[in-house]
């Protein structure tokens, strides 16, 4: 029997000056500062191309959730090269073509409707989380 | 199965499929059994970037050289493509409504916009490029967009 997953590694794009990117973030820090604080912890993908140490064994053993900004996926190809295992994987966009009406727009500052998708994005990775924690599949996209 | 012309501009490779004529927009063209599929070029839709929505006008619609074909949402800007050639949408690619990203994954195949009813595909395709005229002409536009990056 598995042991009880304890926390959910949450791996965002790093694609700064990038509206797309800037969702992937704002919705790591939502899930890992508001949402699921205990549960998750966000590990910027910087330190994980760069091989950072502690950054590499945390990823290598708990499972991760990663949301990319394009299809490049740079988080989820850091994750797997890095020995880690991913739970689930997000794409800005995908969330995005199911909620036309909230196009990010804004490189330093989200516009409203980049907040209100990166909030959407926050709940379903949020879903995924819960399903990991209590051992039930994840949440509807999962 | 397509014949590629292929060069490469900084890190990126691109594509001309030798089976059909383009504009210098990059919008191509190819006969098929007298209707005329049309779709992006490799270039276009690597230097747009991920599609996130693909309007298309609906079949039935006529239209000239230089009409607007299809608006197509990336996460980088909203482009407007025109018609090639002059005609009459008779089918839009169904996989744009739901699934976009055929554009990028498959610009010559799967990711091809409408099939054109043409008149005269002769007229037609004699003031489009041929896939050598259009490889020159995308060559010089991706060095251009590379000196930006």
């Amino acid at each position: 029997m598995n042991a009880p997953i304890q926390k959910v590694i949450i791996v965002p794009c790093s694609g700064i000056g990038k509206p797309y990117g800037s969702v992937s973030r704002e919705a790591a820090y939502e899930v890992t500062e508001d949402l699921r604080p205990g549960q998750t912890q966000l590990v910027p993908l910087a330190l994980l191309v760069l091989g950072d140490e502690e950054s590499r064994s945390i990823v290598a053993t708990c499972p991760a959730v990663t949301i990319d900004g394009c299809k490049l996926a740079c988080a989820a190809k850091m994750v797997q090269q890095s020995g880690g295992t991913i739970a689930q994987e997000f794409a800005v966009l995908d969330v995005y073509r199911r909620y036309k009406d909230l196009k990010p727009l804004g490189i330093a500052e989200l516009n409203e409707g980049g907040q209100k998708l990166a909030r959407v994005l926050a709940k379903e990775v949020t879903a995924v989380v819960d399903g990991l924690i209590t051992g039930k599949q994840g949440g509807e996209n999962a | 199965m397509s014949d590629f012309l292929e060069t490469t501009v900084d890190k990126f490779t691109f594509k001309v499929a030798t089976d059909r004529s383009y504009n210098a927009e990059g919008v191509w063209a190819k006969e098929e059994n007298g209707r005329v599929r049309i779709g992006l070029s490799d270039f276009v839709q690597q230097r747009s970037g991920d599609v996130a929505f693909a309007e298309i006008k609906p079949a039935g619609t006529a239209l000239a050289v230089g009409e607007e074909l299809a608006v197509i949402e990336t996460i980088k800007v909203n482009i407007s493509y025109t018609s090639p050639v002059n005609g009459k949408i008779v089918e839009v690619n169904p996989a744009m409504k739901d699934a976009p990203e055929a554009i990028n994954q498959d610009p010559y195949g799967a990711g091809w916009l409408v099939v054109l009813e043409v008149a005269d595909w002769g007229a037609e395709r004699a003031k489009l490029l041929d896939p050598q005229a259009y490889f020159k002409i995308m060559k010089g536009q991706a060095e251009e967009e590379v000196k930006k990056l």
